[in-house]
């Protein structure tokens, strides 16, 4: 039964109404008194009905309202979760990508003295006589090679060896224009290549470079070592040649200026 | 099968899970061609073992590199652990980094954001 407590005034006015006129003994006789408490027994009965439904539909709607926040939970959750997991990949793929960064400069570049190596200056030299053959531009090189290093290893140790080079490898540098480029051939031996300049120039270039080496103060000297020099042969790239042959010309002239008591710079036309 | 044991490969970290002792170590770098079927194997190990006993389990990391494929994996393996972890089991990580590479450290930071069992990061020491 339904309390009529909540019912609206008007309804529960002429609920009480009928009941009334239903209890009423002088209304016992009355041909309407058996439909109407049939009928009022009806609306009751479709009353619960309604509120049954109510009650039934009102559940599904939590339900489907419960299943629409869970929904929207768990597309939060997957989207913290995919951005975390692009945040730690993306740091994955920042470390190797400086890791080949690294390893690129290490591959090309002489651990001792930070000059570019042997693998850096064959690759310029590609570059530079691709130029030479497109623009008709010669390049010069130089390679220099210090004078009795031997010595220097043998009598003050491979470290004051090592300082030697570094020292060396700062004194070319220093001595270079912008564009020229440097670096380690070898052992004791530096590869010098100067592009767009012709052998007068590279001649001036050489003789810097050869005054900045004989300058350079080492600190285990001794008066025993007169300072370290070095020979410098240089040429120019003739256009058409593979630059091997020029490396070989830089060679022999490099050989000239040790024959002709180093400390000098030749040249090879 | 309880007994899990997978050798290291260039691309694949090496497995070893003990079931008696509770323990699940994994060392190596991570890009495998086939990250579900490569973790699944893990994955399942690690499900079985929570769902069939009540022991403690501790996963021991030494990861260096994973590929997104392998960082997906890991997460679903934390969450799983999480999800133990909130019905009372005792769960926990330890993550070792090399001390050269402190870049893991950040990274395995990242992956404890979120995680309230016991999560260690700690110097690798091997």
């Amino acid at each position: 039964m339904l309390d009529k407590e909540f019912l609206p005034p008007t309804e529960r006015d002429l609920l009480e109404l009928i009941a009334a006129l239903l209890a009423d003994p002088a209304q016992q006789d009355n041909p309407l008194r058996s439909p109407l408490a049939r009928l009022l027994a009806h609306s009751e009965w479709q009353r619960e009905r309604l509120e049954r439904l109510v009650r039934i539909s009102d559940g599904y709607q939590q339900v489907a309202r419960g299943e629409s926040l869970n929904l929207a939970e768990q597309y939060d959750r997957q989207l913290r979760r995919l951005e975390k997991l692009a945040r730690i990949s993306d740091r994955y793929q920042n470390s190797l990508r400086e890791m080949s960064e690294a390893l690129k400069v290490a591959a090309l570049h002489d651990t001792l003295t930070g000059l570019g190596n042997r693998r850096f200056l064959m690759e310029r030299l590609k570059d530079e006589t691709e130029r030479a053959s497109r623009k008709g531009l010669p390049y010069a090189v130089g390679i220099l090679d210090v004078d009795h290093f031997k010595l220097v290893n043998d009598r003050f140790g491979h470290e004051a060896g090592d300082q030697t080079l570094c020292k060396i490898a700062d004194a070319i540098q220093a001595s270079l224009r912008e564009y020229d480029q440097c670096g380690r051939w070898g052992g004791e031996e530096f590869l010098i290549i100067l592009p767009d300049t012709s052998l007068v120039h590279a001649e001036q270039v050489a003789e810097r470079i050869r005054e900045a080496i004989k300058a350079i103060a080492l600190d285990f000297s001794d008066s025993a070592l007169p300072g370290v020099t070095a020979s410098i042969g240089v040429t120019a790239y003739q256009p058409g040649e593979p630059y091997s042959d020029a490396i070989n010309r830089a060679d022999n002239a490099l050989l000239l200026a040790k024959e002709a008591g180093r400390n000098r710079v030749e040249l090879a036309l | 099968m309880n007994v899990l044991n997978i050798p290291g490969s260039q691309s694949t970290p090496s497995i070893t899970a003990d079931w008696a002792a509770g323990r699940l170590v994994m060392s190596g770098d991570s890009y495998p061609e086939n990250s579900f079927d490569f973790f699944g194997q893990v994955i399942n190990w690690i499900e079985r073992y929570l769902k069939e006993g009540e022991a403690p389990l501790c996963l021991e990391l030494h990861l260096v590199y994973m590929n997104t494929s392998s960082v997906k994996a890991m997460m679903d393996i934390f969450d799983m652990l999480e999800e133990f972890h909130g019905q009372g089991r005792q769960v926990r990580v330890d993550w070792f980094y090399d001390p050269r590479n402190e870049r893991v450290l950040g990274l395995a930071d990242e992956f404890r954001e979120d995680c309230t069992f016991p999560f260690e990061i700690c110097v690798d020491a091997r």
